[in-house]
């Protein structure tokens, strides 16, 4: 998916099977130790490529079999950026922020925690079409992000 | 692909402790709910739910264990969660998760403060 990719760059392309998305989580927590990221920016790590992935998944192919998900990972001034490409076509409508309340009341389903979860924990993250086909989630963490 | 809990049943005075095995995600769900039945069906009002330390909770988990504390508010039962880790206990901040429930560091710290 990705033409070049020069070092310290790292991409992983999984099948399109729910669950998958832990060999990604893993993959980005190594690639993070590498650079000295601390546990907590790892487990933010962690949590928002699987989310992003599972999306890809689940919303991105519509859970096609044959579908892939390739997750690019790169390290520069500090941050750890992440692109997690799926071959739909991006997402029509963000759902509005998940409203515990509504939803233990059972006025809201119990949707819209992954996209929630992605923006709450990265310092950076864009949704974009590809102009060669497919959608791409790109995400920034900063490593030294101490909030 | 298959993926299971193993969620056992205990009972420390009035609280009822469901001790869950596992990652928690959308698979979850009728480990989960079967659990919490049994538990209601016992006439559970204090419930606990331990987790192991180090598991996986995703966005599909965290709707499974919100519609459990949904089913806790409609009948009036109190609940606690414990085991899980920082990571985890922040993202439950966030989502509003600790609104509803309270996280505690301990199994001990759990049944002493539900008791």
């Amino acid at each position: 998916m990705i033409t070049n990719l020069n070092p310290p760059a790292v991409e992983v392309t999984l099948c399109n099977q729910l669950g998958y998305e832990r060999i990604a989580m893993e993959c980005s927590a190594s690639f993070a130790k590498i650079f000295g990221c601390p546990a907590d920016r790892i487990e933010d790590l962690k949590t928002v490529v699987a989310e992003a992935a599972l999306n890809a998944m689940e919303h991105g192919n519509q859970g096609r079999a044959n579908a892939k998900v390739t997750i690019f990972m790169d390290f520069k001034d500090d941050i750890i950026n992440v692109a997690v490409i799926d071959e739909g076509n991006g997402i029509r409508e963000f759902p509005p922020k998940p409203d515990i309340t509504r939803i233990i009341d059972n006025i809201d389903p119990p949707n819209g925690f992954g996209l929630f979860l992605i923006k709450q924990l990265t310092d950076q993250v864009e949704f974009a079409r590809r102009t060669d086909g497919g959608h791409v989630v790109k995400m920034g963490i900063k490593i030294s992000r101490t909030d | 692909m298959q993926y299971t809990n193993e969620i056992k049943l205990e009972q420390h005075g009035p609280v009822t402790l469901l001790d869950i095995q596992g990652d928690i995600t959308g698979f979850s769900e009728p480990f989960l709910n079967e659990a919490y039945k049994n538990a209601d069906n016992q006439g559970a009002s204090n419930i606990l739910l331990k987790t192991e330390r180090d598991i996986y909770i995703n966005s599909g988990g965290i709707a499974v264990l919100i519609q459990i504390l949904a089913q806790t508010k409609q009948n009036n039962q109190l609940i606690g969660i414990t085991g899980i880790s920082d990571h985890f206990k922040k993202i439950f901040s966030m989502v509003g998760i600790t609104r509803f429930a309270k996280i505690y560091d301990t199994v001990d710290e759990a049944l002493e403060k539900m008791t």
